[in-house]
C-alpha cells in the first residue's frame, strides 16, 4: 500500500462530501451575489448617507455669503429665518442640528463661528471650512477689483487624468481608480473566503470530536494525517468554488462584455448616472473606465487565498480540536483572527494609499498579507521584492502553523470536558 | 490454550501510561492467544481505554512494549485491528453506505471491494434498506448496527469490541452474539470489553480483570472460577426466609423475593444439615451448590484488590 493513501483517502471524503451537497451549489450560485449585494450596499450608504446627515442653518452678518454656501451645497446649507437667541433656543430643543455665524468683517478676518448639539463629525467641518475658504478667496479677489477672467481661473478646478508608462516605454491610460475597487472587492472576497472554508474546518474537526467519530478515525490513521487530509480536502471544495467563479466571469465577460463595456455611449451614461446621484462617488466615477481583465491579479488571488487560506485553516484545525463546541473555538480563535479583521477594516486606507509605509508592512506580515497585498496589486505596481518577501513571511508562518496545530489537534483531539486555557494550549505545545 | 504458531495475537509487558500524576496503565502484562474471545474486565476508570487505546496506536505507551501477532504495534498493524469505540460515532449527515466506504477504506480497503462487502453485511444484519439513509435519520439501534459492520469491512484478525452489545434489543443482542461466535469460529480473536458478567461467562474463554491501572486478575474463566471453588449457594423458594439472614456461616451475595445467592463464609459449615432446615420452614424449588458467578468474582476481587490468580 502506499505512503500516502490514507490521506488521499480523507482528503477525498471531505472534498466529496462537501461538493455534493445542495450548501456546496447555493453557495457557488449565491457567493458572487452576495457580494456584489454587500459591496452595492457598501457604495449605497457612502453616496446617501455620506455627508447630508446634518444640515447647518446660516446667519450671514456680511450678507452675501449666504447664497454662495446655498449654492455650493443645498443639501447642507440653508438659510436662517429666525434670529440667533430662538436658534439657540431651537438647537436646544434639538430641532435643528446647528447654525453657522458670518461675522460682518469675515472677507477681513476669516473667521467662523459653527454651533452644533456637539460632534458632527470631521467631514461636516472640513466641508464648512473648503467652502468658506473658496467663496471668501473670490470675495477677496473681486473686492480688490481683480479681472473676471482671472477669477474664472481661480475657481476652475483640477481634474487629474491618470498614465502609466509600462515597462516597454508605452503610455497607457492608467486605471487607478478603477483598479482600486477591484482590489476593494477582492479584498472583501478573501476576507469572506478564508473566513467561511477556515470555520468549514474548525466545524468539520469539532463534529469529530463531539461525536466520537475521531476515536474510529485515529485508529485508522495518524492524527496529523486526519487533520491535514481535512484542511487539503476543504481547501480544494474552495478552489473549486472560485475557479469555477472566474470561469463564469470570463463567460459572461466575453459575451456580455462587449454589449456593456465595449460601447463607450453605455459607459457614459453609467458615469452620468452616478453624477446625477451627487454625493462624493460622481466626482470618483470621472475618468473611470472598466480595465481589462489583469491575469497577474487573478493569479496573485489563488495564490494568496491557497496560502492565506492554509494558514489560517490549519490554525482553526488546531483550535477545534481542543475545543467541543463553536463558541469556544471562536474565543480562542480571537488572536489569530484580530488581524485579518484588522485587515479589512483598514482596507479602505490601503486602496486610497496604498503605497504607504502601512500598507507596505501589513501586506508582508504574516496573516493580514493575503487580504491587504491583494488590494496593493490591485491598486498600485508592487515591487516584486515586496510580493516575494510577503509571499516568504507567508510560507514560513504556514509552516509554523502547521507545527503548532499538529500538537495542540494530537493532545485535544482526545481530550473531553474542561475546556481548555489559552496557557493549556501553550503547554501543549511545549509537551507534544 | 496454545494456539497451532504459538504466538500470540496480543502481547502487552510492563506497559505504563501516565497523565500527569495519574498512572492509567501501570505494569500491566497480558496475551491474548489466537481464536479466542478475550474479556478485558474492570469497573468505570480502571483504564481499560487507556490499553485499548494503545494497542490501537492512538496512544503510546511510557514505558513497556505492545506487540501485534509478534510485531510492535505501529502504523501497520492499525489495518489488522479492528475497533469499535464504547462511544460509537458517525457522520450524522452522510449517507450509511459513504460512510462504511469511507471506513473501510481507512483501513486500506479498495472502494469496490469495500461497497460489496457493505452491502453484503447490510443484508446479514437485515438493513439493506438503509443504505442510502442519512445516520440522523436512524434510529440509536440502527445506528449502532452500523457501526459494529464498519469495524468488519476489512477482514480483521483482531476485534476489540468495547460494550458492542449497549444499546441493542434482545433480539437484535442475540443477532449480534451469533456472528461475534461466527467470527471466532472462522478463527478470528476477540476481546470483548463489558460490564455484563453473564456475557463474560456465556462467551469468553480468558478474562483480564484490570483495576486502578492493575490487572488484579486473569486466567481462563472456568479455571478463575474453579479456583474459588463452589462456596456458593444458589436457592429459589417459596416462604418467609429471613431467618436465613441470621445464619453467620453465610452471607447474602444476592437477594430477590423468591431467590438468593449466598455465600459460604465459614468452612465448617454444614450444607446438608442447611439443606434440612430449608426443607421444614421453606418451599425449597431449586438449591444448588455452585462456584461463585463473575458478578461476584468481579465484586470481590475489585474490592479484596489483592488476589492474584493465573
Amino acid at each position: 500500500m502506499g505512503k500516502y493513501t490514507k490521506i488521499k483517502t480523507i482528503i477525498a471524503h471531505e472534498y466529496l462530501s462537501k461538493v455534493k451537497t445542495k450548501g456546496f451549489l447555493i453557495g457557488t450560485i449565491l457567493g458572487p451575489l452576495g457580494l456584489v449585494a454587500l459591496l452595492g450596499i457598501i457604495v449605497y450608504i457612502s453616496m446617501n448617507f455620506g455627508d447630508t446627515s446634518k444640515k447647518l442653518a446660516i446667519v450671514d452678518n456680511e450678507g452675501t455669503i449666504y447664497t454662495e454656501l446655498i449654492k455650493k451645497d443645498s443639501s447642507l446649507y440653508y438659510k436662517a429665518d429666525k434670529n440667533v437667541d430662538a436658534l439657540k433656543k431651537e438647537l436646544q430643543e434639538e430641532n435643528i442640528d446647528g447654525y453657522v455665524i458670518i461675522p460682518e468683517d469675515i472677507l477681513d478676518k476669516g473667521n467662523v463661528s459653527v454651533y452644533t448639539g456637539g460632534g458632527g463629525g470631521l467631514g461636516l467641518i472640513s466641508s464648512l471650512e473648503d467652502n468658506l475658504t473658496s467663496i471668501v478667496r473670490v470675495k477677496r479677489l473681486e473686492r480688490l477689483g481683480t479681472d473676471a477672467s482671472v477669477i474664472d481661473l481661480i475657481r476652475q478646478e483640477v481634474t487629474v487624468e491618470t498614465n502609466k508608462i509600462t515597462e516597454t516605454g508605452e503610455t497607457e491610460k492608467d486605471d487607478t481608480k478603477a483598479m482600486a475597487y477591484v482590489g476593494y472587492g477582492l479584498g472583501f472576497a478573501m476576507y469572506f473566503l478564508v473566513f467561511i472554508y477556515g470555520s468549514f474546518v474548525s466545524r468539520g474537526v469539532i463534529e469529530e470530536k463531539s461525536n466520537r467519530i475521531i476515536e474510529v478515525l485515529a485508529s485508522s490513521a495518524r492524527p496529523f494525517e486526519i487533520m491535514m487530509g481535512k484542511v487539503i480536502g476543504i481547501g480544494l471544495v474552495g478552489l473549486t468554488q472560485i475557479i469555477f467563479w472566474l470561469l463564469l466571469g470570463f463567460g459572461l465577460l466575453t459575451i456580455l462584455g462587449p454589449l456593456i463595456f465595449g460601447d463607450p455611449e453605455s459607459l457614459k451614461t453609467m458615469t452620468d448616472m452616478a453624477e446625477a446621484q451627487g454625493g462624493g462617488m460622481a466626482s470618483q466615477t470621472q475618468g473611470m473606465s472598466i480595465p481589462g481583465v489583469d491575469f497577474t491579479l487573478i493569479i496573485g488571488f489563488l495564490f494568496y487565498f491557497i496560502l492565506g487560506y492554509f494558514t489560517y485553516a490549519t490554525f482553526f484545525a488546531g483550535v477545534g480540536a481542543a475545543v467541543d463546541n463553536e463558541q469556544d473555538a471562536a474565543q480562542l480563535q480571537l488572536p489569530i483572527t484580530l488581524p485579518i479583521i484588522l485587515a479589512i477594516m483598514i482596507t479602505p486606507q490601503i486602496m486610497n494609499n496604498p503605497d504607504s509605509t502601512l500598507a507596505v508592512v501589513l501586506s508582508i506580515v504574516p496573516l493580514t498579507s493575503p487580504l491587504i497585498m491583494i488590494v496593493r496589486i490591485a491598486a498600485t505596481n508592487v515591487p516584486i521584492i515586496e510580493i516575494a518577501a510577503s509571499i516568504a513571511a507567508l510560507i514560513g508562518f504556514f509552516f509554523f502553523a502547521v507545527w503548532v496545530s499538529a500538537k495542540i489537534y494530537r493532545i485535544g483531539i482526545l481530550m473531553t470536558g474542561k475546556k481548555p486555557k489559552f496557557s493549556d494550549l501553550i503547554k501543549w505545545i511545549r509537551t507534544a | 490454550m496454545q494456539n497451532q504458531y504459538n504466538v500470540p495475537v496480543i502481547e502487552v509487558k510492563n506497559v505504563k501510561k501516565q497523565f500527569g500524576d495519574y498512572f492509567a496503565n501501570n505494569d500491566i502484562s497480558l496475551k491474548v492467544e489466537s481464536g479466542t474471545i478475550f474479556g478485558l474486565l474492570g469497573p468505570n476508570g480502571a483504564g481499560k481505554t487507556t490499553l485499548i487505546r494503545m494497542i490501537n496506536n492512538i496512544y503510546m505507551p511510557d514505558a513497556g512494549t505492545i506487540t501485534i501477532f509478534g510485531n510492535p504495534v505501529s502504523e501497520d498493524t492499525q489495518n489488522q485491528v479492528a475497533y469499535l469505540p464504547e462511544e460509537r460515532g458517525l457522520y450524522k449527515k452522510q449517507k450509511v453506505i459513504d460512510q462504511l466506504i469511507y471506513f473501510a477504506q481507512l483501513k486500506g480497503v479498495e472502494k469496490s471491494v469495500a461497497k460489496k462487502r457493505a452491502e453484503q453485511w447490510l443484508i446479514r444484519f437485515d438493513a439493506a434498506s438503509w443504505a442510502n439513509k442519512k445516520i440522523q435519520d436512524l434510529s440509536k439501534g440502527m445506528a449502532q448496527k452500523v457501526q459494529f459492520i464498519s469495524t468488519l469491512l476489512h477482514e480483521p484478525k483482531l476485534l476489540i469490541l468495547d460494550e458492542p452489545f449497549s444499546g441493542f434489543d434482545p433480539i437484535n443482542a442475540e443477532l449480534l452474539k451469533e456472528v461475534i461466535l461466527e467470527l471466532k469460529a472462522q478463527g478470528k480473536t476477540i476481546i470483548l470489553s463489558t460490564h455484563v458478567m453473564e456475557q463474560v461467562e456465556q462467551m469468553c474463554d480468558d478474562i483480564c480483570l484490570i483495576n486502578k491501572g492493575k490487572a488484579i486478575l486473569q486466567g481462563n474463566v472456568r479455571e478463575i472460577k474453579k479456583s474459588f471453588g463452589r462456596d456458593t449457594i444458589l436457592l429459589e423458594f417459596e416462604g418467609d426466609a429471613n431467618f436465613i439472614l441470621d445464619n453467620p456461616m453465610l452471607k447474602v451475595v444476592n437477594q430477590t423475593a423468591h431467590r438468593i445467592e449466598l455465600k459460604i463464609i465459614d468452612s465448617s459449615f454444614d450444607s446438608k444439615s442447611f439443606f434440612n432446615e430449608l426443607n421444614q420452614k421453606l418451599e425449597v424449588y431449586k438449591f444448588e451448590l455452585v462456584e461463585p458467578s463473575f458478578h461476584e468474582i468481579f465484586i470481590q476481587s475489585v474490592k479484596g484488590n489483592e488476589v492474584e490468580i493465573g
